[in-house]
């Protein structure tokens, strides 16, 4: 029997395509896999992001943030510190992660707006306010800057007024 | 099967092909297996062996070696089968495996040439009330215009159901337009929906003129479920294929019975489909007769018998139109069409396999042609070579990859529409919405989106509604048509 790596059914070798959730076995094209979670795999979260979050992701990484208005995890690197922010031309320090493509100046995100340290051996993730122009807030509560906030799955952190979901699939 | 070391086969074209036919046919199996452009496993060898066939058949001293030389047995009048396997090889395990096939039967090129038997058409029309108004004035239009486009010789008759059958227009030829008229208005609706009743009628004016040359066919069209008397139904059109008479249906609307018209129509090889728009009654009444005119095959029927140890798990039918199949040992596929081949999918689970037999025979058939004055059966093995290791399995063609991945979309609809009735809707909607992102990596937006949708409104039912449903349905099923125009 061979197992569908997307959603674990078993079917029997030969078989090209999972019969359960249809994705390809064998052979297939050098892709991402797009298929999506099965909800009761989605727990305490008073939202459904089933549709929406591949299984993959869900599987290798310890931290997700989710964007719910475009129903799309972000795109993180694979790293245990990075900042967010938004890029502009000739900026000196440019932030790992990049959020122009959401419209991050009309929502009032700063170049450089925040750092996320996660501690692996705590099993922890802190945001840090990097001194932004319109503010960071966690469940709308506004951090103060320069300092490590923990967060916990399900949080919704703001960078003004771009709002993001905590997912921790640890916690799932 | 056709026999890749037949040189002819290789051409794809018959014993008797002219040295322009050859040249041609080289031409176009040359730009399909060039290596520049086909970039299967394999295609520089096919090259090799169209090359070689090729400068053989070309060379009159050369050929008429060959041709002494040839297993006569192999030729039947321009028609050739093929079959393409979803590997290259069964893998050496423990525990069962599956397989799939392509298998093939097409007219070769001079085919064309030939002239079309004449038909010989019932076509049936529900007129319960429910075909009241637009439904049944589109019909009778359209009715009007096939006439219009029948030939001197061709049969046509006209019947009207719905708890009883009228035989509005008797069957024959050279119809007279005061008579088309007449009965063309005598189309009007009451009563119920008794399928039978109808296709009883189709059927015996059918008989009255049957004749071996002719291609026999009735035409149903219905809105409606009908009642009790599906069982009836069902063994006419057993008979009916067993005559070489074959049965399409049109499904007008949302009421109608789908699963059991496609089993009607499946019986005797015809196709079924499902219109919403009612413009597409002209177009599929047109389509129809056009296809049927297109042959000088009255009837294919294709016998498989999967070896010991190996089991048919699912047939479905590619091309002309596509339709699933109920497995069996016989199967109907009505006329052959000179421009379209039969393509019928093959699913075969195959047991452990002894370890001093090599190849591994999968399956055995033949393929039945009734052609004017003569029958000719065309047999095949399907049988595989072993490996012990599934990283020395070459990936199957694009075609095969196509055929499979569709014939999936298809069965996740089937699937939701089970874990509805088993109670499940939270299943079905996660299949539906996993259906919608395949069917949009694929570039289907049209269906993704009515998948996505189906998948909300059962979010909110818990029940598909009965417009996507079937909408789903005769989509996924359509996809697998290969190149649709």
């Amino acid at each position: 029997m061979i197992k569908c790596k997307v959603c674990g059914n078993q079917e029997y070798h030969g078989i090209l395509f999972c019969g359960e959730c249809g994705s390809q076995l064998a052979f297939a094209p050098d892709q991402k896999v797009n298929t999506l979670v099965y909800a009761d795999q989605i727990r305490g979260l008073n939202m459904d992001i089933s549709n929406t979050i591949p299984k993959k992701l869900l599987e290798e990484r310890s931290f997700i943030l989710y964007y719910s208005e475009q129903e799309e995890a972000l795109d993180l690197p694979v790293q245990n510190e990075f900042s967010i922010g938004r890029l502009v031309e000739g900026q000196v320090i440019a932030p790992d992660v990049d959020l122009n493509k959401y419209e991050a100046y009309n929502l009032g995100v700063s170049r450089l707006h925040v750092t996320i340290r996660i501690d692996p051996q705590k099993n922890k993730v802190f945001v840090i306010d990097q001194g932004s122009a319109n503010g960071t807030f966690v469940n709308n509560y506004e951090i103060p800057a320069n300092s490590e906030v923990p967060l916990n799955h399900g949080d919704v952190l703001t960078l003004g007024k771009f709002s993001l979901k905590v997912i921790l699939p640890n916690e799932l | 099967m056709a026999d890749k070391t037949d040189f002819y086969h290789r051409l794809n074209i018959s014993t008797g092909a002219s040295e322009e036919a050859i040249r041609k046919a080289y031409r176009l199996a040359v730009r399909k297996a060039h290596p520049d452009v086909n970039k299967n496993a394999g295609a520089t060898q096919l090259f090799l062996d169209i090359q070689e066939a090729y400068k053989v058949l070309t060379d009159p001293a050369r050929k008429e070696t060959y041709d002494a030389g040839r297993d006569p047995a192999e030729s039947v009048p321009n028609i050739l089968t093929e079959v393409e396997y979803s590997q290259h090889a069964l893998l050496r395990l423990e525990e069962p495996q599956i397989i799939y096939a392509l298998v093939d039967i097409v007219a070769t090129e001079e085919e064309r040439d030939t002239s079309n038997l004449p038909l010989n058409i019932s076509l049936v029309v529900d007129n319960s009330t429910s075909m009241a108004g637009a439904r049944l004035e589109i019909i009778k239009a359209a009715t009007r215009e096939i006439i219009q486009d029948l030939d001197e010789k061709d049969l046509f008759s006209l019947v009207r159901f719905n708890d009883f059958a009228k035989v509005l227009l008797p069957s024959q030829s050279r119809l007279q337009p005061r008579q088309i008229d007449s009965s063309i208005n005598n189309l009007y609706a009451e009563g119920g929906t008794e399928i039978f009743q109808g296709l009883e009628a189709g059927y015996q004016e059918i008989t009255k003129n049957f004749t071996q040359n002719y291609v026999n066919h009735i035409i149903l069209i219905t809105d409606g479920h009908t009642y009790g008397d599906e069982d009836n139904c069902l063994s006419l059109a057993q008979q009916a294929a067993e005559e070489d008479i074959g049965i399409s249906g049109l499904g007008i609307g949302i009421e109608w019975n789908d699963a059991f018209i496609d089993q009607l129509c499946a019986l005797t090889g015809g196709q079924s489909k499902f219109v919403q728009d009612l413009n597409q009654v002209k177009e599929f009444l047109e389509q129809s007769i056009s296809a049927l005119k297109q042959t000088r095959t009255r009837r294919v029927t294709l016998e498989i018998i999967p070896a010991p140890g190996v089991q048919i798990l699912s047939a479905f039918r590619i091309l002309p139109e596509a339709l699933p199949l109920s497995p069996q040992e016989i199967y109907s596929l009505g006329i052959l069409q000179k421009d379209k081949p039969h393509r019928v999918l093959f699913e075969f689970l195959v047991n452990p396999i002894p370890e001093n037999i090599e190849p591994a025979v999968i399956a055995s058939g033949e393929f039945t042609l009734k052609r004017t004055g003569k029958d000719f059966t065309i047999p095949f093995t399907l049988k595989r070579d072993l490996v012990a290791q599934s990283e020395e399995l070459d990936p199957p063609t694009d075609e095969v990859i196509r055929a499979i991945s569709h014939l999936t979309f298809y069965r996740l609809q089937e699937k939701a529409q089970r874990d509805i009735a088993l109670g499940n809707p939270g299943t079905a909607y996660q299949r539906l919405m996993n259906l919608s992102s395949h069917l949009m990596a694929k570039g289907e937006g049209g269906l993704a989106k009515i998948a996505m949708n189906e998948a909300q409104y059962i979010r909110s039912h818990n029940n598909f509604s009965p417009t996507g449903k079937k909408q789903l349905k005769y989509g996924t099923m359509h996809l697998m048509l290969p190149e649709k125009t």
